[in-house]
């Protein structure tokens, strides 16, 4: 913070920004260790013994450290968690492509281009989103019964390539519109198709969204335990949720500490997914300042 | 948002051939855009959505053939459940109290982060992370930890001499902890809000500048109206969200809804309806009045967007 | 150092490939008669419950290929709802106790009495034991784990404060009287005498069938009255006012859970369970526990029954019942298959079984199986079985419980109110 000030001080400006700048990083911060705290007491519980858990314990500091849990963890499965890791890196990593991919070509085409009926598929995209997904759980089982993806990964990779999870078509429309339509009507003119707009105006334009798409897909993706939990079967297709799932059991002993422990591995990639295209989410301003 | 149909097409000004083929050639490029969406519609979504329509005038138990059973489900709904009254008010509480707070907590947390400040980063990635733990099952005993009678929160109040009720699981209060947990989870809006703040480009900003425009008049002048389109869209997704909530509840609850279905959330109910009671048809007379209510909501706040959002097109 | 990295990526992507081709590809099973089997429990009770499987298909002659499915209870219902309803049913299916009546009111299980005796040789069980896993007459399910319903004890935190604890025999006035004295002599800041139990519909079936009644009759109506459950959450309500029982919020924050109950979160020295979830407790509590009888009117017997902890089934789906039979027998009563399991599921039904086990376990085991041997001499009759919407009068129980405990109801109210109730949901 001392940094900060430093360096606004010499300024043309008087000591006031410092003091903001002050202001403002002791705010963050405090907020910062509201944020931190339950990964840290989840940091805490997996290095605590298992009857240490429980009983009113909100101090930060295990009385005794263990790693236990960790090999506990990784190896109490049959099979290794590495695999699970993996599992779950491919099947996010195909979902987000697919996900980004077709709900740009849909949002481009509801933001874009004319054709009969659009406001009624635009309503009915929407509508998609209202629907509990309990009520539809049997249906589409059965539909991927029959389709014979039953104990495949299909179910959770296939649909995010036909854009069913309509919050990204909705929040790419909602970013495409605030593209001026100069760029494109002037690019129109010169006589590009539409699929030379979407692959070099639109796309290069709205960095800032694919990356948040991209993020939140991934997350989301990795996160996900109910498609695992209803679709896979097989321990070796297990997904890092489901895997960490396989721990929990109310009406019985619950491994707590393993579970914490691979909790804690599991956040590990996803953060860093987000620390990655953060940046991109950053620099995409850049791109779209100087493109003006 | 308004969309006129379409009277003129991609490309303008040239002779039709036929009309079918002039409304081809209209309407294809859009179609073929839209194709991915549209397939994923047909054959992943509509047939499972209309599956539990058509089961919600049914008697369906799960594990044997539905019964047609008329509109029976719906009367019960309307004159002898008391559940569905108390999922109702849970749930309409629960909207209105984690939407405004949750979405203003997101904006100015993006505004603040969106400044030329060192390690921003690092803040941005921390105020992700609770985000991350999403629906963890952590999240259930960590919520003990905090709002039980000798949780952390309790232990603070102690200390100015205050000695605090379980939170968590005294009925006048457990829905504020969700409510809470839900604000504390506030990663995606403000994601959302920064890449629309990103989006703003500088020399707006700077061409304000130069005519003398104060912080405070470029927040009102160019930052706000520019974002209305994104924060239109957070408080919709978040609404539609807020309505279908069932994670935090499940897990808070282990699943029960209490104490005394002080978090009876609609779709809780319905999936206890559903799983633990063996009734899918009423669950999904339950899910389509839900789905009536969101997309009142919804319509209600896209007639809105023309008083306030503002759109570059 | 360049080649050395291209062939870690070249290793990398080789074996990312190969998983994204099994689990984009339908899995190819291993020959012999495919059947599938599902659980609920944890990754111990998969390592044994694999093991033993892995023996039984080594130990066939005509080859059997057994999947194996397993998750926690909460995700365990709602996914197997979803393959029966879906038609995907699993073969060999474990079934708890009150689901069973579910699940074979629905016509989705397939009546085991033609295996009795042959493929499923359990007639050592008792008729007692093989009437608890039968509904109408015919026999559904192979016991894994016999169980009963009891009190977990903190004996030492009864010690400390010097009252007596409460054992077999100990009348309901008495357990009021010395919880109350608790309170009093406890030297711990938020620590009672009890759990509140008036919630638990375990507790009040034991309660009412200490007088004599039942929770339901054999045509599946309400087999108690306003007065009954009135003068039941009337105990307790006392109970809370005296400091004898933790508070309504403590007790709210139970979620059917080991680590939610109030005596693994430090706030009461008795709880009240099933004895084969004693090892779970005991893994999570500190203080040593010990298990015991509810208590009961003066000279009168607990009302306690033997019920099953968790069964195999069958589902009628099925298409190789026969080896889904034979795998069940040989979990239950094979030696070579039941000694793997152990006393992860509950004390084993067979005596045989159970002797052969006795060796091997360990302090909180063998507390578990003289519960079980203590409470098997002093077993009333099986309850007629619950009716279907049963489920639900457990949720509504808990509910109007807490209305009362909150202090929303009196008593007498709450008890007309969990008639009206429960009574509305059995006939929906």
């Amino acid at each position: 913070m001392t940094d900060a000030a430093a360096q606004a001080l010499p300024g043309q400006q008087p000591a006031y920004p410092a003091l903001r700048s002050a202001i403002s990083h002791s705010v963050l911060m405090a907020v910062s260790f509201v944020m931190l705290y339950p990964i840290l007491w989840m940091l805490a519980g997996s290095l605590r013994p298992a009857d240490d858990l429980f009983g009113g314990n909100t101090s930060l500091i295990p009385s005794q450290v263990t790693i236990e849990a960790y090999k506990d963890g990784w190896f109490g499965l049959q099979i290794s968690f590495g695999k699970f890791f993996v599992n779950s890196l491919i099947i996010a990593t195909l979902a987000t492509i697919g996900n980004v991919l077709a709900a740009s070509l849909a949002a481009f085409a509801f933001t874009r281009l004319k054709f009969r009926g659009r406001a009624i598929w635009f309503a009915l995209m929407l509508g998609t989103l209202m629907l509990p997904y309990h009520v539809t759980l049997i249906p589409q089982y059965v539909l991927f019964l029959k389709l014979g993806w039953v104990n495949t990964w299909l179910p959770l990779i296939v649909p995010k390539y036909f854009a069913v999870d309509a919050f990204f078509i909705f929040l790419m429309v909602q970013f495409f519109r605030g593209i001026p339509r100069e760029l494109d009507e002037a690019a129109m003119m010169d006589g590009c198709s539409p699929w030379r707009i979407y692959t070099r105006i639109m796309l290069p334009l709205s960095l800032p969204v694919l990356a948040t798409a991209a993020i939140f897909s991934f997350i989301w993706t990795w996160e996900d335990f109910f498609g695992p939990l209803i679709y896979i079967s097989d321990t070796g297709l297990y997904t890092v949720q489901l895997a960490l799932r396989s721990f929990i059991d109310s009406s019985g002993s619950t491994n707590w500490n393993a579970l914490f422990a691979m909790s804690v591995l599991s956040l590990i990639p996803i953060f860093l997914i987000f620390l990655f295209f953060q940046r991109l989410l950053i620099e995409g301003i850049a791109t779209t300042g100087m493109k003006r | 948002m308004t969309m006129e149909t379409a009277t003129n097409g991609w490309e303008e000004g040239r002779r039709p051939p036929s009309r079918f083929a002039e409304g081809l050639r209209r309407n294809l490029p859009g179609y073929l855009f839209l194709s991915p969406w549209l397939i994923g519609f047909f054959c992943l979504t509509l047939g499972p959505a209309l599956g539990s329509l058509y089961l919600s005038f049914t008697d369906y138990d799960l594990l044997s053939a539905p019964r047609f059973a008329g509109v029976s489900n719906y009367v019960h709904m309307a004159t002898a459940d008391p559940n569905f009254g108390a999922a109702m008010k849970v749930t309409f509480l629960y909207v209105a109290l984690s939407v405004p707070l949750k979405l203003a907590f997101a904006l100015a947390v993006a505004m603040m982060l969106n400044r030329g400040m060192r390690g921003l980063p690092v803040y941005r990635a921390i105020f992700y992370l609770p985000s991350l733990l999403g629906a963890s099952v952590a999240i259930a005993v960590l919520w003990r930890q905090l709002f039980a009678a000798d949780g952390l929160v309790n232990d603070l109040l102690w200390v100015f001499g205050i000695e605090g009720p379980s939170w968590i699981s005294n009925p006048n209060y457990s829905l504020y902890t969700l409510v809470i947990l839900s604000v504390w989870q506030f990663g995606s809006p403000m994601i959302i809000f920064l890449a629309g703040l990103r989006q703003i480009p500088a020399d707006m900003y700077e061409a304000a500048s130069i005519d003398g425009a104060s912080k405070r008049r470029q927040f009102v002048k160019i930052t706000l109206p520019l974002l209305t389109p994104v924060i239109f869209f957070n408080l919709v997704i978040q609404t539609i969200d807020a309505f279908k909530a069932f994670t935090p509840a499940f897990i808070v609850s282990g699943g029960s809804g209490g104490p005394i279905n002080s978090t009876l959330f609609y779709t809780l109910y319905l999936y206890q309806e559903a799983f633990g009671y063996f009734r899918m048809g009423y669950a999904s007379a339950l899910a389509w009045v839900l789905v009536a209510i969101i997309a009142g909501f919804t319509a209600l706040s896209f007639l809105s967007t023309k008083y306030w959002v503002h759109y570059d097109d | 150092m360049t080649t050395a990295r291209i062939d870690r990526r070249q290793l990398l992507a080789g074996g990312m490939g190969l998983a994204l081709a099994s689990g984009l590809a339908p899995m190819a099973r291993a020959a012999g008669t495919p059947i599938r089997m599902v659980w609920w429990g944890n990754e111990e009770r998969a390592r044994r419950t694999t093991e033993a499987i892995r023996g039984f298909e080594a130990a066939q002659d005509d080859a059997v290929a057994v999947a194996t499915e397993y998750m926690g209870w909460d995700d365990y219902w709602t996914r197997l709802a979803t393959q029966v309803a879906g038609g995907n049913a699993p073969d060999l299916i474990q079934m708890d106790y009150r689901y069973l009546f579910e699940y074979v009111g629905r016509g989705t299980l397939l009546p085991l009495d033609e295996y009795l005796g042959n493929a499923l040789d359990i007639e050592d069980f008792g008729k007692e034991n093989l009437a608890s896993c039968s509904v109408d007459g015919k026999l559904y399910g192979a016991n894994v784990g016999v169980n009963s319903f009891g009190m977990l004890l903190d004996r030492a935190a009864w010690e400390e404060a010097g009252i007596e604890a409460p054992e077999i025999g100990t009348s309901w006035e008495t357990f009021a009287e010395r919880c109350a004295a608790f309170k009093e002599a406890t030297p711990r800041r938020r620590f009672y005498a009890t759990a509140d139990t008036s919630g638990q519909g375990n507790s009040f079936e034991l309660w009412l069938r200490q007088r004599g009644k039942e929770l339901y009759t054999e045509a599946g109506e309400l087999a108690y009255d306003a007065d009954d459950a009135g003068e039941w959450f009337d105990y307790w309500a006392k109970l809370r006012a005296a400091g004898g029982c933790v508070p309504a919020d403590v007790q709210a924050q139970f979620k059917n859970s080991l680590e939610t109950a109030p005596i693994t979160l430090g706030t009461a020295a008795t709880d009240f369970a099933f004895s084969n979830q004693f090892t779970g407790y005991q893994a999570v509590n500190k203080a040593s526990l010990d298990m015991t009888a509810l208590p009961v009117l003066p000279d009168g017997a607990p009302g306690h029954y033997l019920k099953p902890s968790q069964m195999f089934v069958v589902s009628s789906a099925s298409k190789a019942p026969e080896a889904a039979v034979r795998l069940a027998h040989y979990l239950v009563r094979d030696p070579a298959g039941a000694l793997i399991l152990g006393l992860d599921r509950g004390v084993p039904a067979s005596p045989a079984i159970r002797e052969a086990l006795l060796p091997e376990l360990d302090e909180a085991q063998k507390k578990s199986v003289a519960y079980i041997s203590a409470i098997g001499d002093l077993a009333g009759p099986l309850p007629p079985s619950p009716p279907k919407g049963a489920g639900e009068a457990y949720a509504i129980m808990l509910k109007i419980s807490q209305e009362v405990a909150f202090g929303m109801i009196d008593p007498a109210e709450g008890g007309r109110k969990l008639v009206t109730e429960s009574a509305a949901s059995l006939t929906r």
